[in-house]
């Protein structure tokens, strides 16, 4: 298991690289300095500016740096944007409000979801099933946007204006501080909770459904029908233990996202999260702060894809891992 | 080399997957959908509506969809909205001329001569004033009356054109105005090209990279294999959003800004991965495969083998990486739109969807209905398609 994880983490070693190698060209193309101040800069405010920032150096040595400053965590940079918070700074303070989002959120729509899909695939072919995936695929027709837009009308304007008072915020969030009862939470972060879990529902719903139709026809159920237990046991016992592998699988691969964040939702709810943080440095031209943020949601990305492999492993004894 | 003539060949259109698909009631509805969107597509494209079209204010502002009955206070507002439009023109020292250039999509100002005119114009405004006087317009009997009156005069200024002209305002105002009293119809319709000029340019392009690549990893194996593998990995190791939003950050202030070629290149970059990685794994299997044994013996080259042999043989797979691209270009234009970084010149439902946030607010739904029920319209017709599309080539699929 060991050198297993670690052959995959040396694999994915040339893969981060690339991304490094990409991310930090991408954001090169247009000069960035130029960017930042304005065409109208003179050359000396140019020199001075691309001296600090280390962009006066050749491309492979700032490409050094940068892989030098990931592997060792050294996010010390200066943000362009906001002068006096290290990138880092930035990172940390963008990171709660993300997670108080999506955690809650993945774990709702991860349970609602897999209720769904065994209750879908229990009656299988049946009116309630289709009836469940028709709106699963009504629901997936229609933009994240809009379930935005109209679940902040009437999540909170409507019930704001009906109780004249405000029920749930839309904004003025920004970060644990806020949170000191759970009635602060759901001031604050239980709309765009709602909001993520109606908008995954569809997509995990027909994913999950899936999976347990194809269970459904695997040996063991017919052997624990025939030893004659009960439909209800046979789906929600026996199924649902060997369904495991794949929904694990699935929130597993959705880990990464936690911390994204979802850029829409923190953007619209003006949630001070990892999302909007990115969307705002990219407005604003902040150079720095676009260039780690991207290396670090890759990394993150890697690394859960490895954990991933190895959860299966662990879960599922008839994976080797060779 | 002669094919056996021995085997009846069916045409295409009668083949089983043609049969199968035949049979999904629901398939063939959603076909004839999407059918339709490509036909208002070309016609659009072919010049039915314009970009000025879209751009041109047609009536007042925010008027809702489906001439739904309005509150007195709106009409009073819209009576203004008219009158004040003429009064401008009025006000001009060449007044005739800018008489001649007022215009509201079908409407255009009563071709009464200029006398008549400033009177009916006068007349009007005295009543306008009169209804000034009312604290609440739904409790006076006699305001009501007023307002109908008003509403006669501004009806004279500007008479509602006859015969094509009826139906052209007609369609004009069926879904209603944006705020600036743009139609929301032409501009929804509009947007049908710009969306399937986007889902089509990114589907194809995406589908036709992805395949090639995809085949020659598959087919080639060792370096390209790895070369392959390793460049999808690394694209699809960015979250797609980042991905998108750090393409769409590349290209502004570039020439290309405010084309739609940042958004092709974007989608492009993002969704070639799915089918790369499909036609990646039916390769492998194909190419065990006798017939592809046959073809290197009978001394085809490689390359003519990959492509004549093999990659026919994954045209299902591009047909469902096509439609899944199709609806994922589709919806991700919209949120790229929102964040600034997508569709910035005429409408698209992106840009119309993202307006009417602030519009909800103030109770107007009319602009993110209309897009939203547009985009419904041809994302659930392209998802049951694509469901379909599944069905037929893969047995296996629930």
């Amino acid at each position: 298991m060991w050198a297993y994880s670690i052959r995959r983490l040396l694999y994915n070693v040339p893969v981060f690289l690339g991304i490094l190698l990409f991310v930090m060209g991408a954001l090169r193309v247009n000069d960035p300095i130029y960017g930042f101040l304005g065409k109208n800069a003179s050359e000396e405010e140019y020199k001075a500016f691309q001296e600090k920032a280390g962009l006066d150096k050749p491309f492979w040595l700032q490409y050094a740096i940068f892989v030098k400053g990931v592997i060792t965590f050294d996010f010390s940079t200066e943000s362009w944007d906001q002068p006096g918070l290290s990138v880092g700074e930035r990172l940390r303070r963008a990171i709660g409000p993300s997670l108080s989002i999506t955690i809650p959120a993945l774990i709702l729509s991860t349970a609602v979801s897999v209720v769904v899909g065994l209750v879908s695939a229990y009656f299988r072919g049946q009116g309630l099933d289709r009836t469940l995936v028709f709106i699963a695929v009504l629901g997936m027709s229609i933009s994240f946007l809009v379930y935005i837009i109209l679940g902040q009308y009437f999540g909170a304007y409507v019930p704001n204006r009906y109780f004249n008072r405000e029920v749930f915020s839309i904004h003025g969030y920004d970060g644990w501080s806020q949170l000191n009862l759970p009635v602060d939470w759901a001031y604050y972060c239980l709309l765009p909770v709602v909001i993520s879990v109606v908008v995954s529902m569809g997509y995990d719903t027909r994913y999950y459904r899936a999976v347990m139709v194809e269970e459904t026809g695997r040996d063991y159920m017919i052997t624990a029908q025939a030893k004659g237990a009960s439909k209800p046991k046979v789906m929600f016992v026996h199924m649902l233990k060997n369904a495991m592998i794949p929904i694990i699988t699935r929130v597993a691969i959705t880990l990464p996202f936690l911390i994204t964040g979802s850029i829409l939702l923190e953007t619209y709810f003006g949630i001070p999260g990892m999302g909007q943080t990115l969307i705002s440095a990219v407005n604003a031209k902040d150079f720095p702060v676009v260039q780690a943020f991207t290396a670090v949601f890759a990394a993150l990305y890697i690394l859960t894809n490895i954990l991933t492999d190895v959860l299966y492993a662990l879960v599922d004894p008839r994976i080797r891992l060779a | 080399m002669n094919p056996p003539t021995s085997t009846v060949r069916r045409p295409w259109y009668r083949s089983r997957t043609v049969r199968r698909f035949l049979r999904n009631r629901l398939a063939v509805v959603a076909l004839m959908i999407v059918v339709t969107y490509l036909l208002t597509a070309l016609l659009v494209f072919g010049g039915m509506i314009t970009l000025d079209d879209t751009e041109a204010r047609v009536s007042a502002g925010s008027i809702p969809a489906l001439f739904q009955p309005q509150p007195p206070e709106k009409r009073l507002e819209d009576c203004q909205f008219w009158l004040d439009e003429l009064k401008k023109a009025l006000d001009q020292t060449d007044a005739k001329a800018a008489l001649g250039d007022v215009q509201f999509g079908a409407v255009d100002v009563a071709s009464l001569p200029l006398p008549e005119l400033r009177e009916t114009h006068e007349q009007a405004r005295r009543l306008d004033q009169s209804l000034a006087g009312y604290a609440d317009l739904n409790d006076a009997p006699e305001a009501a009356t007023k307002l109908v009156e008003l509403e006669e005069l501004v009806a004279q200024l500007f008479p509602l054109p006859e015969g094509l002209g009826a139906v052209q305002r007609f369609i004009e105002l069926s879904l209603g105005t944006d705020r600036q009293g743009r139609s929301i119809a032409l501009r929804a319709t509009y947007s049908i090209m710009v969306a399937v000029q986007i889902g089509l340019v990114t589907a194809v392009l995406s589908v036709v990279i992805g395949g090639l690549l995809g085949g020659a990893a598959g087919y080639f194996g060792s370096w390209v294999d790895g070369g392959v593998t390793w460049l999808y990995t690394t694209f699809s190791s960015i979250p797609y959003l980042v991905l998108l939003v750090l393409i769409a950050y590349m290209f502004i202030g570039t020439v290309f800004d405010g084309t739609l070629f940042p958004v092709y290149v974007a989608f492009c970059a993002t969704f070639w991965i799915g089918p790369c990685r499909t036609i990646r794994g039916e390769t492998l299997k194909i190419k065990q495969l006798e017939y592809v044994q046959a073809a290197r013996s009978m001394g085809f080259s490689q390359l003519h083998t990959m492509v004549r042999h093999v990659l026919p043989n994954t045209t299902h797979l591009m047909l469902v990486g096509f439609s899944l691209n199709f609806i994922a270009a589709i919806k991700a234009e919209v949120i790229l739109t929102f964040l600034g970084l997508g569709v910035k010149k005429g409408p698209s439902w992106g840009i119309m969807i993202a307006q009417s946030g602030s519009e909800v607010v103030n109770g107007f739904f009319s602009q993110i209905a209309a897009a939203t029920i547009f985009m419904f319209g041809l994302v659930l017709a392209f998802n049951i398609l694509s469901d379909a599309l599944q069905d037929v080539f893969d047995p296996k699929h629930v």
